[in-house]
């Protein structure tokens, strides 16, 4: 096969259990069966990429006959990549504190109820949770004899209680996923925050929109970190020309001491013991005191684009893998909230996430929070509702005036490319400066 | 063992051990060619094969699904285990054999799976969008086929062919971006050449843009801002599940004038578009389902577990997505009303996508989002571009009266809007 520079097949089976209760009516409690396969081959150009439900990586002859199907895809392409040499290694998964394995799915479904019925505080007119249980077996090899195999197992629930009065409705959320055990055991309080939480929307305020001071905490602060900055860094996207970060490698992008870090290594929800590409994982110090230092890479864009580290490509059951992000934060810094909020004196307090989005290219991005409240002469007053937050990626860092000392991490999933993956992100309280506020009061 | 004798072998088996069994079988091959670098990066070519096996028991519904045929028998024992756990409902059997009258076109006969027409229609892209001084950072297209049936014990056992061809570019020039795409069955309705030319149009008009003050204007939603808009609010408003666990914004509105007079939204699964189908998810023959007429609620979408739990009955309402269980959708979404004024006769602020649409709040309709690609326009050309703003509103209170509708009808996904002008709605400068 002279036209195949380099293949890898990686197939990743397993079991995926969800748990779903509606307002005290189990809706469906089962597990299913996936069996996903990706064969990729380098050709003279670029790839050639091939995905199969159900393919026997142990059958040289199964093996040989996709990979000359993939070559003969890769003959089409035209832009000719390299891929860089890259550390190999696969960490330890975590150990299970408890196997969701052994847990069966009864008792699972009556844990979930337990939160789903804490939820249901007085003023709550609807409430569901939803579990989900996912094993992956995933076995990886490559035309350069490296072969590994690991088990991932992430166990994790949300739920949602609405609150209705005179035609308004508000809605809490809360959610919690894990990579190290089983995780639906003493949850019942973030049931019933996501109830109150949704109580007390009802009488908010709707804040007015316009360029004010805004605290951010740990979780919005981290959805920040993984909206404005996060993304941009992507390798693939720097060298498409899609990221404004592009050719900034050592320009001050932010202000002094700030440093922001993605690490698949952490035992957070986007750990991962070894990339897509069989590439060894590290930790990868995007900003370091405020200047940009490194992009995440895949074996491809270190190749095209350098200055940064591989181990961040990442892909769905049955598809090609793409540079991610994993468990991306903000590191400490030394203000205490107090001092965060007394420093702001007059604006806004962010809390939680309904998720945010970006435009690399253009440099802006906009994100979502679950509430806030007024900070008034340093202290915080009234609860407000569907506020957003939008900003450009260039300015932005160089507006935080404090970085607190209490991070957090919190579990979600992201999505790009069509392709959703776990993910955690995490930051201290931050102070901003001329953020954006958009908001529908007058 | 093909699909076929496998469903029947799953039914005759399941039917031991349950009072029903129904198989959702799919099997589809599709291939992509993506642009990097301005040239084709990536070819890729997939094969997808998968079973869901749903069983009914004493009114317990159990659900599994694989996508390995090897592990049938696991996936039926997991559907019944399933089964065991599920709190028991109202259930009326699944669907017998109707005669299925009605035609609907998803499938594009001429249409070939073939790598060589998608780098063909990349090519396309390519030349319309170097009729603009940009760069080319991502987009591609992709052509696929798929088979999918649905069988029950009650006798229902269809089959049906679907086809999409879909074409996307995204341009950049400086620091703004322009991003364009469609997707049809029929391969003839892509103009990958329009669409190129349109993305690196967006991506040059929108270069240096001034600044908005914060402040009241008229708005004019593009169908794609208007799409992700009322995508997000919208169609989770209309499912009978919502509605009926007082999750909906309109659930206690059946028969008022809940929108402007002009506006009609109705789920048409015969019109060609990729949701067409003579019969939904679960096998139920599907109808033309008027939700909104000249303004007025008219009714919800319903599942079978849904219709049978409240006494409402299925409207064939029923889609799958992946590997999950069927559950209340729309096959082909028109947000129609007369074009009697044109949106652009005035000045508005014509705005092409937005950023962040899935964070509106879908029980209140309250959004704020970043916009994408805005223009003043003026007598309905885009005059000038805007640098950067934000737009503030909510779903249902900017439906109830609106400007207009354009006559830029187009289809984005599964639904088919034209542009909507929206009068007095809150911008944020920067």
């Amino acid at each position: 096969m002279a036209d195949v520079r380099y293949y890898d097949i990686r197939c990743v089976r397993g079991e995926t259990t969800l748990v779903d209760i509606d307002n005290g009516v189990i809706e469906s409690a089962g597990t299913s069966f996936f069996d996903k396969a990706v064969i990729r081959v380098l050709g003279p150009k670029g790839w050639g990429i091939l995905t199969r439900d159900h393919v026997d990586i142990d059958s040289k002859r199964e093996v040989n006959t996709l990979v000359e199907a993939a070559a003969r895809l890769a003959a089409v392409t035209q832009d000719h990549l390299d891929l860089a040499d890259a550390p190999r290694g696969v960490l330890p998964v975590p150990p299970l504190g408890e196997d969701p394995r052994d847990v069966d799915l009864e008792e699972k479904t009556r844990l979930l109820a337990g939160i789903e019925a804490a939820a249901r505080v007085a003023g709550v007119g609807n409430t569901r949770a939803r579990y989900t249980e996912g094993i992956d077996a995933v076995r990886f090899l490559d035309s350069s004899e490296n072969e590994y195999s690991y088990e991932a197992v992430r166990s994790g629930f949300s739920v949602v209680a609405i609150a209705s009065r005179n035609g308004v409705m508000q809605m809490g959320s809360e959610r919690d996923h894990i990579t190290t055990g089983f995780n639906l055991r003493g949850k019942q309080d973030l049931g019933r925050k996501a109830g109150e939480v949704a109580v007390s929307l009802l009488d908010a305020k709707l804040p007015k929109g316009g360029t004010k001071r805004a605290v951010l905490d740990p979780e919005l602060a981290g959805v920040f970190t993984h909206e404005a900055v996060g993304h941009a860094s992507e390798g693939d996207l720097v060298r498409e020309g899609a990221s404004v970060l592009g050719g900034r490698i050592g320009e001050r992008i932010g202000c002094e001491g700030l440093v922001i870090v993605d690490d698949p290594t952490l035992h957070e929800f986007g750990f991962i013991p070894v990339d897509a590409e069989g590439v060894a994982v590290q930790r990868t110090e995007i900003i370091r005191d405020g200047i940009l230092s490194s992009f995440l890479h895949n074996r491809e864009t270190l190749a095209a684009v350098g200055n940064g580290i591989p181990g961040h490509a990442r892909s769905e059951h049955g598809a090609p893998p793409i540079v991610r992000m994993s468990n991306t934060f903000i590191e400490n810094g030394n203000a205490m909230y107090d001092e965060i909020l007394s420093e702001c004196k007059d604006g806004i307090l962010l809390i939680g996430s309904r998720g945010g989005q970006v435009d690399p290219g253009r440099g802006v991005f906009q994100f979502n929070a679950e509430y806030g409240y007024l900070i008034e002469g340093g202290e915080t007053t009234d609860m407000v509702r569907d506020v957003s937050l939008s900003g450009e990626i260039l300015s932005t860092l160089h507006n935080i005036a404090l970085v607190g000392n209490d991070r957090k991490m919190s579990p979600g999933y992201c999505g790009k490319g069509g392709q959703s993956v776990p993910v955690s992100d995490g930051a201290p309280h931050l102070l901003l400066e001329n953020a954006t506020i958009g908001g529908r009061g007058e | 063992m093909n699909g076929e004798d496998l469903i029947e072998r799953i039914l005759r088996e399941g039917e031991r051990r349950a009072d029903e069994v129904e198989v959702f079988y799919a099997r589809g091959e599709s291939v992509s060619t993506e642009i990097k670098k301005g040239i084709i990066g990536t070819a890729e070519e997939s094969e997808a094969w998968s079973m869901a096996i749903r069983t009914v028991k004493d009114g317990r519904i159990g659900f599994s699904s694989t996508g390995d045929p090897d592990r049938w028998k696991e996936c039926l024992d997991a559907a019944l285990a399933s089964g065991g756990l599920a709190t028991p409902q109202q259930w009326g059997g699944f669907p017998k054999p109707a005669n299925l009258t009605s035609t609907a076109s998803s499938s594009d006969g001429d249409l070939v799976v073939a790598v060589e027409d998608a780098a063909g229609m990349v090519a396309d892209l390519l030349s319309g969008a170097a009729e603009h001084p940009v760069e080319v950072v991502g987009g591609g297209a992709n052509l696929a086929r798929s088979y999918l049936m649905v069988a029950n014990t009650s006798g229902v056992l269809y089959g049906m062919n679907r086809t999409v061809a879909a074409v996307s570019l995204e341009a950049i020039r400086e620091q703004s971006t322009g991003y364009e795409f469609d997707a049809s069955p029929f391969r003839a309705d892509i103009d990958a050449r329009s669409v190129g030319e349109q993305a690196a149009s967006l991506a040059a008009r929108s270069l240096s843009g001034r600044d908005i003050a914060t402040g009241r204007y008229d708005v004019v939603l593009s169908p794609v801002a208007a799409a992700s808009i009322l995508g997000h609010v919208l169609l989770p408003a209309l499912s009978g599940r919502n509605v009926k666990a007082g999750r909906s914004f309109l659930a206690d509105k059946l028969g008022e004038q809940v929108f402007d007079g002009s506006l009609s939204v109705y789920d048409d699964p015969f019109a060609p578009g990729l949701g067409s189908t003579t019969w939904d998810a679960e096998g139920i023959p599907t109808r033309r389902q008027v939700f909104v007429e000249q303004g007025v609620l008219g009714r919800f979408a319903y599942d079978l577990k849904t219709g049978y739990r409240y006494g409402e009955g299925s409207t064939g309402s029923a889609v799958r997505s992946g590997g999950e269980p069927p559950g209340i959708g729309v096959h082909n979404l028109f947000v129609d009303g007369p074009r009697a004024k044109e949106p652009g006769d005035e000045r508005a602020v014509w705005i092409h996508d937005v950023v962040g649409a899935h964070t509106a709040n879908p029980f209140s309709g309250d959004f704020s989002v970043e916009i994408s690609n805005p223009f003043w326009m003026e007598g309905g050309d885009l005059v000038e571009p805007i640098r950067t703003a934000m737009l503030s509103g909510n779903v249902f209170e900017m439906l109830r009266e609106i400007g207009g509708l354009g006559k830029d009808t187009r289809r984005v996904g599964r639904l088919t809007i034209p542009s909507i002008r929206l009068n007095n709605q809150q911008i944020i400068g920067k």
